[in-house]
């Protein structure tokens, strides 16, 4: 270990820590610009210069690896007129776009003139005037005099994504962020150019213009649409009193993750979030309800027809189509349901087929639990139409969350049962075919784990409110495991998905890491 | 246009890339002798060198735009470039370069109608000694004065 | 003392053959060492020489050979800095046109000392028929058996490769001289880790000047100690000093380190041209902070040039007469240091245009002298903070202009004002 001294402070670091991850594991912020910590140091933009004892000049933080004894101030007056230039220099030819900039609120060149400028402009000169809207592809879009050549993007696609399209032409003060004519940013990974450049310099269209970062919410979440289980931030507009807003959900975040995606998302998951707000079935449907019910009239009466059929003894009338979409304790749920208590062996799986993978984020499975799934014991086995349309009374289609493709692969089977019932977050056309439909609650509307391509065990909590009557199906199904009361005893403990998952754990070890 | 090398700048093509352990180093010098080849440095010029090299032609345009001497437009059969730094400045380069201007009925930057004649200036030479001085293609002059850039210029045209 | 080292065939027809290098004296050092020394005699004598850089930052030569890695299995590379583009300096252009086979000589010998078999001879785009002069000599030599394989049948081997650069000032400094060659932009790397660590291909690398190099021959037949007692203590050997500007004979001139740069002027160069009086020097290429007339009671090495808060760089010798305003000498310099900014770093990249934006305004008579302060701030701003070198030598040199000739500088910017309106 390295003893140094920060501000006074005595601390103690592992060797080959630079001052910068020194500084920011005892929490001292050193601004910086060019640095990102998934990408190697450039000490390019000569923002995060500090101040060692005995060494003539300032050095760069982001790039200086600390040595025993070294006495470091980021907070000198040295240091922060070193700052001021820096930020003098940038702003000098920045353009005075905040008020039309949609980094305004997040943008680092103001957060750091507010903590380290406030100084009057000294610029008599004109500003250059370049392209505002340079087309980088897939919907980027560049604006040249916003940029500050801090290259982030650049080495973006360089040491991440490997394609390296952009590059910088031209020298001096005329170097310039550029894609060759026809071959503009094409991967899978683009959007995190926009959430990387600390300027407004690389937009996208997806949220250009559409909402300013103040009135947007954050939390936290993780991706549902394939199985890497990337953290993700769900960024959301809380609503206006006054007015109704056409969407909550206004763009999605990467939330860095060592175990999982590092710093990254992907574009799919980024840009892929309409199902949140779209199309969402909020209305509780039973048949004869006259428009009006409730959830425990529901439960009643989804309660009293299984159990009718379990007085008979003809539980084996009764199948389920579900989707490795639910989380673990949903899915946990359903086996101790269906299939302990009740004795049903005919559970089907409707999964979005497979996609290509690529060697970065991206799994080949879209649905995020497919791994959960099998460690709690299921097959995934397809449904059989033909066993469905002789042998079943009562269907449950537990739906996937981002489509009606569940609902949808069961229609021919499904006219000549008698109780088709669906819990499905969407609206659809296949919902009219069902007698009961229920509104389920999404991933980012509710709490649970999920588990990913790796076997990693991810917990995640609500980001959103749940929409309409929709409630998350792990509670949905815990109402109805009290409700047959075949074992009433388990569900009771059931008050949060922290209690199902110790239940879990408990039963299955692949679940106690 | 779909000129290819000509079999003398093939073979030079391939000596140059036998002498760096990395191809990649070849890049600044495959550029020169396709400039010669072809005039300038346009678009296709590029992407023959990113062909040559196996690398994206993003990389060459960065490479053709950083460097004064790699020219992306074809410049005249002489391309007159005369020395405005120090010493060149101090002896007399800038009523040099306003004479040249007249001279050829251009401004600094433009080329002749004819095509035969490019003006420009560029920095220190690294031929102080004979300030003012400037390049004619590959070829120095120094010591000017109008009366020896008449000369000068009448033995090219 | 007119002990000449690298001049001494200047002159001689055809000094730039091998049959005339050879028969005054060339290629004696390299055939002694090969034969009666081992490397760490030739870095001991070199070391006992101090032989400080020649391209401008005078490092000693055998210290920065020392640096190598003793054990390392990656190739080692020498990397000669031919790039020469400090406005002022024109000196490795006399050496490689004249002495070609003397600087290929010391490159062998370097070569041999460190224990490497590839150098490239980084020289300027311009030099265009240098740089054949140079070729040409390695095939001379390269039949001979003095370059190549089994050179001399010692069994050391050294490949030289010419090659080219393509106008770039910025290629003059090391790191971007690497980064150029590897065939990129020259965008100048972050040090630590140094060259001689990780360089040319992330090889081990020596980057030396063509004159630092040039001086190994003499160095390695004579000894170090010679070499060293030819100039001062600490900074040995005699320095070809270019001199330009409103002098009556501006050129090359060999003379030991620690000659007094008014003898250069007026002794060997002939003093200010008919009708002119002297009013700047500046001593050791562009980026070399200036002198007034009455500051040149120096001696040109590096030691005196600092506390002189100058410094000898490339040793290139600018005078500068009192018809040229220093406004103009002002506009000269950021308008080359803005041109030639690679743009990676904030401070010079926006920090010399924005300099040079001011003053083609002061030129063009549209300033105000207050706006002198303006530029002297701005240059504070850039001193220190940038990634390279080259952020400093476009500092000193402007703040050295404004705190030595503040005068005359407001009196140009207030008469072109007036003269517009």
């Amino acid at each position: 270990m390295i003893n140094i001294d920060v501000n006074g402070r005595p601390l103690e670091v592992e060797p080959g820590t630079t001052i910068l991850q020194a500084a920011q594991k005892a929490g001292i912020s050193i601004p910086h610009l060019c640095y990102h910590n998934a990408l190697p140091p450039e000490g390019s933009c000569r923002m995060c210069l500090v101040q060692i004892d005995g060494y003539p000049k300032l050095e760069l933080a982001c790039s200086t690896t600390v040595k025993e004894g070294m006495k470091i101030l980021t907070n000198s007056s040295v240091v922060k007129d070193a700052r001021k230039s820096v930020l003098e220099f940038l702003l000098a030819e920045h353009p005075p776009d905040c008020p039309i900039c949609d980094k305004a609120g997040e943008c680092k060149l103001q957060d750091y003139y507010e903590e380290y400028g406030l100084f009057e402009s000294h610029y008599a000169e004109s500003k250059s005037r370049k392209p505002k809207q340079i087309e980088l592809g897939n919907n980027l879009l560049l604006d040249r005099e916003r940029c500050i050549l801090c290259t982030r993007c650049v080495r973006f696609l360089a040491h991440i994504t490997k394609t390296g399209e952009l590059g910088v032409t031209e020298r001096g003060i005329k170097a310039e962020i550029d894609i060759y004519p026809d071959n503009p940013v094409s991967n899978n990974y683009s959007g995190n150019l926009a959430e990387i450049c600390p300027v407004g310099a690389i937009t996208d269209r997806d949220f250009r213009f559409k909402t300013r970062s103040w009135f947007l919410e954050e939390k936290p979440s993780i991706c549902p649409l394939c199985s890497r289980g990337c953290a993700i931030t769900i960024a959301f507009h809380p609503g206006f009193t006054r007015f109704d807003l056409p969407q909550r959900v206004y763009r999605i975040k990467a939330r860095e993750n060592q175990a999982v995606n590092g710093a990254w998302i992907c574009d799919i998951g980024r840009y892929g979030y309409s199902f949140m707000d779209e199309n969402r079935a909020s209305k509780i449907r039973l048949p004869e309800d006259g428009g009006e019910t409730d959830w425990n009239q529901a439960v009643d009466y989804l309660s009293e027809k299984i159990m009718r059929l379990v007085h008979m003894k003809r539980t084996d009338r009764i199948a389920v189509t579900v989707s490795t979409f639910l989380s673990n304790e949903e899915l946990y749920l359903i086996k101790k349901i269906f299939h302990e208590d009740l004795g049903i062996s005919k559970i089907y799986f409707v999964d979005p087929s497979e996609g290509s993978g690529d060697e970065l984020l991206l799994t080949e499975e879209r649905t995020p639990n497919r791994r959960g799934a099998i460690e709690i014991g299921f097959e995934i086995i397809p449904p059989n139409q033909e066993a469905l349309a002789e042998t079943t009374d009562i269907i449950f289609v537990f739906g996937n969350g981002i489509n009606d493709q569940v609902e949808n692969a069961v229609e021919e089977g499904i006219k000549p049962i008698d109780l088709k019932v669906l819990m499905s977050a969407h609206k659809s056309a296949a919902a009219e075919r069902f007698d009961c439909v229920l509104p389920m609650s999404l991933t980012a509307e509710k709490s649970g784990s999920l588990t990913n391509v790796d076997g990693l065990v991810q917990a995640f909590i609500p980001a959103l409110e749940p929409l309409g009557d929709s409630r998350p199906l792990w509670a949905i199904l815990t109402d109805l495991g009290r409700k047959m009361a075949i074992d009433f005893k388990t569900y009771r403990k059931f008050s949060s998905t922290a209690d199902i998952y110790r239940e879990l754990s408990r039963e299955i070890p692949f679940f106690r890491k | 246009m779909n000129r290819d090398y000509s079999d003398s700048a093939r073979a030079n093509i391939a000596q140059i890339l036998k002498r760096y352990p990395n191809k990649e180093a070849a890049l600044l010098p495959l550029l020169k002798l396709t400039q010669r080849e072809f005039g300038a440095l346009g678009k296709e010029e590029e992407k023959r060198v990113a062909a040559l090299l196996d690398i994206s032609p993003i990389r060459v345009r960065e490479v053709v735009t950083f460097y004064t001497m790699l020219n992306r437009t074809p410049v005249g059969k002489y391309h007159i470039q005369v020395c405005s730094n120090l010493s060149c400045s101090i002896m007399g380069a800038e009523s040099l370069i306003e004479y040249l201007s007249k001279k050829l009925g251009i401004h600094v930057g433009e080329t002749t109608p004819d095509k035969i004649f490019t003006l420009s200036t560029v920095e220190c030479l690294g031929a102080c000694e004979q300030a003012p001085c400037m390049m004619i293609n590959d070829d120095y002059y120094g010591h000017l004065e109008p009366k020896k850039i008449d000369e000068i210029l009448s033995r090219l045209s | 003392m007119d002990e000449k080292i690298l001049t001494s065939d200047f002159g001689v027809e055809d000094s730039h053959t091998l049959a005339v290098y050879r028969k005054r004296g060339g290629y004696k050092a390299l055939s002694k060492a090969l034969k009666k020394m081992k490397p760490d005699d030739i870095l001991a004598e070199v070391k006992a020489a101090h032989l400080r850089g020649r391209g401008g930052a005078g490092f000693p030569a055998g210290m920065k050979w020392d640096f190598i890695p003793k054990e390392t299995e990656k190739p080692k590379y020498l990397c000669v800095n031919a790039d020469e583009g400090e406005p002022g300096t024109f000196k490795d252009r006399y050496i490689m046109s004249h002495a070609p086979h003397m600087l290929l000589e010391g490159i062998m010998l370097t070569c041999f000392c460190v224990g490497i078999q590839t150098a490239f001879i980084y020289i300027r785009g311009e030099y265009e028929h240098v740089a054949r002069r140079l070729e040409a000599a390695i095939e001379e030599a390269r039949k001979e058996g003095l370059c190549g394989s089994n050179i001399l049948g010692s069994g050391f081997d050294c490949e030289v490769i010419v090659h080219r650069g393509a106008g770039a000032y910025i290629c003059g400094e090391e790191t971007a001289l690497l980064e150029s060659l590897e065939g990129k932009r020259g965008n100048p790397r972050l040090k630590p880790p140094f060259p001689a660590v990780v360089g040319l291909f992330q090889c081990p690398t020596v980057i030396n000047n063509v004159e630092t190099l040039s001086n190994i021959p003499s160095i390695v037949l004579h000894g170090g100690k010679w070499f060293s007692g030819l100039g001062l203590p600490e900074d040995g050997g005699t320095r070809i000093f270019g001199i330009s500007g409103m002098v009556a004979k501006p050129g090359v001139y060999e003379l030991p380190v620690g000659t007094s740069l008014k003898e250069i002027i007026f002794t060997h160069a002939g003093g200010m041209l008919k009708g002119k009086a002297l009013k700047a020097v500046i001593p050791g290429g562009m980026s070399a902070p200036v002198l007034k007339a009455d500051e040149i009671d120096l001696t040109m090495d590096c030691h005196c040039m600092l506390e002189a808060d100058s410094m000898l760089g490339s040793s290139a010798i600018i005078v500068i007469d009192q018809d040229t305003p220093m406004l103009e000498v002002l506009r000269i310099m950021i308008k080359f240091y803005s041109h030639e900014s690679c743009g990676q770093c904030t401070p010079c990249r926006i920090g010399t245009s924005w300099i040079h934006k001011i003053v083609q305004r002061l030129c063009r008579g549209e300033g105000r002298r207050e706006e002198i302060d303006e530029i002297s701030r701005l240059a504070s701003n850039i001193l220190g903070k940038t990634l390279c070198p080259m952020g400093d030598a476009a500092a000193m040199p402007i703040l050295s202009i404004i705190a030595k000739f503040r005068g005359e500088l407001e009196a140009t910017v207030e008469e072109r004002r007036t003269e517009i309106q």
